[in-house]
């Protein structure tokens, strides 16, 4: 029997009023009529709490895009969840705020694009840029704990250092440098996103310098591309280990970008039981232990930690979900990697974006 | 909030608190039970906390100093020295603080 997860990710919507450009939801999304309602969404969340999950992560799209995000936030915090909200800010007028927190929101992490207003805007494909730091001022005197999240990219982080005093000034208890993943729409635009290296080490840099600085008073955490790393990462702690994500319709699905992989039928909330889903779906079963993988995985010493990587990125890169993650240097299909980072590495044109196309 | 700890400029030291330090859970930390075990949860984690540990937090209410957190374990625990609660309580909350997971 699998241990049962201790977070869920529940994308309540793929709404969104921005259309960045690294946006990690995928290309197909669902539309306001499929959506889960309100108490199916509560239902949810009490099934989850009794399997033992600690942490809910609201996230969307824009979650503050439903309406009932206070019902939700209230049904969590009533089936003992710890709960988190990700959110652009946008969707979250002034006179919103302390209404989600009265409904029992333990944490927000607030998203920025960059320091500064034009290249923002020029990210998220919309305006937003003035208003949330508006709305971080207020967070601050907020009896909640307040993240703030900068997704960083080729494109802004030859101003790693003016961005995080940027945010410092913000006043948060954490700050999480992200760097863009490649997969949904990001990946239509990994060319213009991948860092070169000599950015990465500058930004690595620029972290230390600020962990140091702002040691007890903010927490700051990196996410680092891997497409740089020697070895893949333990994709949300390995596919239906730890984390459960649920989209917008109720299908549930161990990460973000699982739904892109041909073959899999993902059950829904609405069917079954997310316990029996966790435990006896064929999805969540198809990639737990080892039979599955391949060789150089199937003879390694890190199969144990790193599970083979991710299988996302496996079926994206080289269209076998089944493969050695190919950012491994012992993948035979790391070249696919390399000629990547090679052409992040060579002089790029001004990008010519491919903006999210939401859904309404 | 107390003084404890504070230079100019709003930036917290990393110091140990003061016996006059007021400690209370930070921001967006809070107590839950997880597989019928004490838990404090935090964003993006969690940590069990049992045993003394546990005694020193839930006296942590922003209210008490350290000096009265130590006076009521040196009764609860009878033949201990305060100075040495005084010092373990201290390097606990300490620790606590570089989580954010306390302040005081």
């Amino acid at each position: 029997m699998t241990p049962n997860p201790l977070a869920l990710i529940a994308e309540i919507t793929h709404r969104c009023p921005l259309h960045c450009v690294y946006c990690s939801n995928p290309l197909q999304m669902v539309a306001k009529q499929a959506e889960l309602a309100t108490e199916e969404w509560v239902r949810v969340f009490q099934e989850a709490s009794r399997m033992g999950v600690l942490h809910l992560h609201l996230t969307g799209g824009e979650p503050a895009a439903r309406s009932d995000l206070e019902e939700l936030i209230a049904g969590a915090r009533q089936a003992g969840l710890y709960t988190n909200l990700i959110t652009s800010g946008l969707g979250i007028p002034e006179s919103r705020l302390p209404k989600l927190v009265d409904a029992g929101l333990d944490h927000i992490q607030l998203s920025f694009q960059d320091s500064q207003e034009g290249p923002a805007q020029w990210i998220a494909g919309a305006k937003g840029h003035a208003y949330k730091i508006v709305l971080a001022e207020k967070i601050r005197q907020l009896p909640l704990a307040f993240t703030v999240n900068l997704v960083v990219h080729r494109q802004n982080l030859d101003h790693i250092e003016e961005m995080i005093d940027f945010i410092e000034q913000l006043g948060p208890g954490r700050i999480e440098v992200a760097n863009a993943q490649y997969y949904g729409w990001a990946l239509k635009n990994r060319e213009h996103l991948l860092p070169t290296p000599e950015q990465l080490d500058n930004c690595m840099r620029a972290v230390e310098a600020a962990q140091a600085r702002l040691a007890g008073k903010t927490r700051i955490d990196c996410v680092v591309p891997d497409y740089y790393a020697r070895y893949p990462k333990a994709c949300m702690g390995g596919w239906g280990r730890q984390i459960v994500l649920i989209d917008p319709a109720g299908r549930a699905l161990p990460c973000h970008a699982a739904g892109v992989i041909p073959g899999i039928q993902f059950d829904s909330v609405r069917d079954h039981s997310l316990q029996h889903i966790w435990q006896e779906s064929a999805a969540f079963n198809m990639f737990r232990g080892d039979e599955w993988m391949p060789e150089p995985c199937q003879s390694c010493d890190r199969k144990a930690q790193d599970f083979g990587g991710c299988r996302c990125q496996a079926f994206l890169v080289t269209g076998n979900a089944a493969a050695t993650d190919p950012v491994c240097s012992l993948s035979p299909d790391h070249h696919l990697i390399e000629i990547a980072r090679a052409s992040a590495a060579s002089e790029a044109a001004q990008p010519t974006w491919l903006y999210r196309a939401n859904v309404g | 909030m107390a003084a404890a700890g504070r230079i100019p400029g709003g930036v917290v030291a990393l110091a140990a608190p003061l016996p006059n330090s007021q400690p209370r859970f930070a921001a967006g930390c809070r107590w839950a039970t997880h597989a019928e075990k004490p838990v404090v949860l935090y964003p993006e984690g969690m940590i069990r906390i049992q045993g003394t540990g546990q005694n020193v937090l839930e006296l942590c209410d922003g209210q008490r100093t350290v000096q009265q957190i130590v006076e009521v374990l040196a009764e609860k625990y009878g033949a201990a020295d305060p100075a040495r609660i005084m010092e373990d309580v201290g390097s606990f909350l300490e620790a606590l603080q570089k989580k954010r997971i306390v302040d005081y």
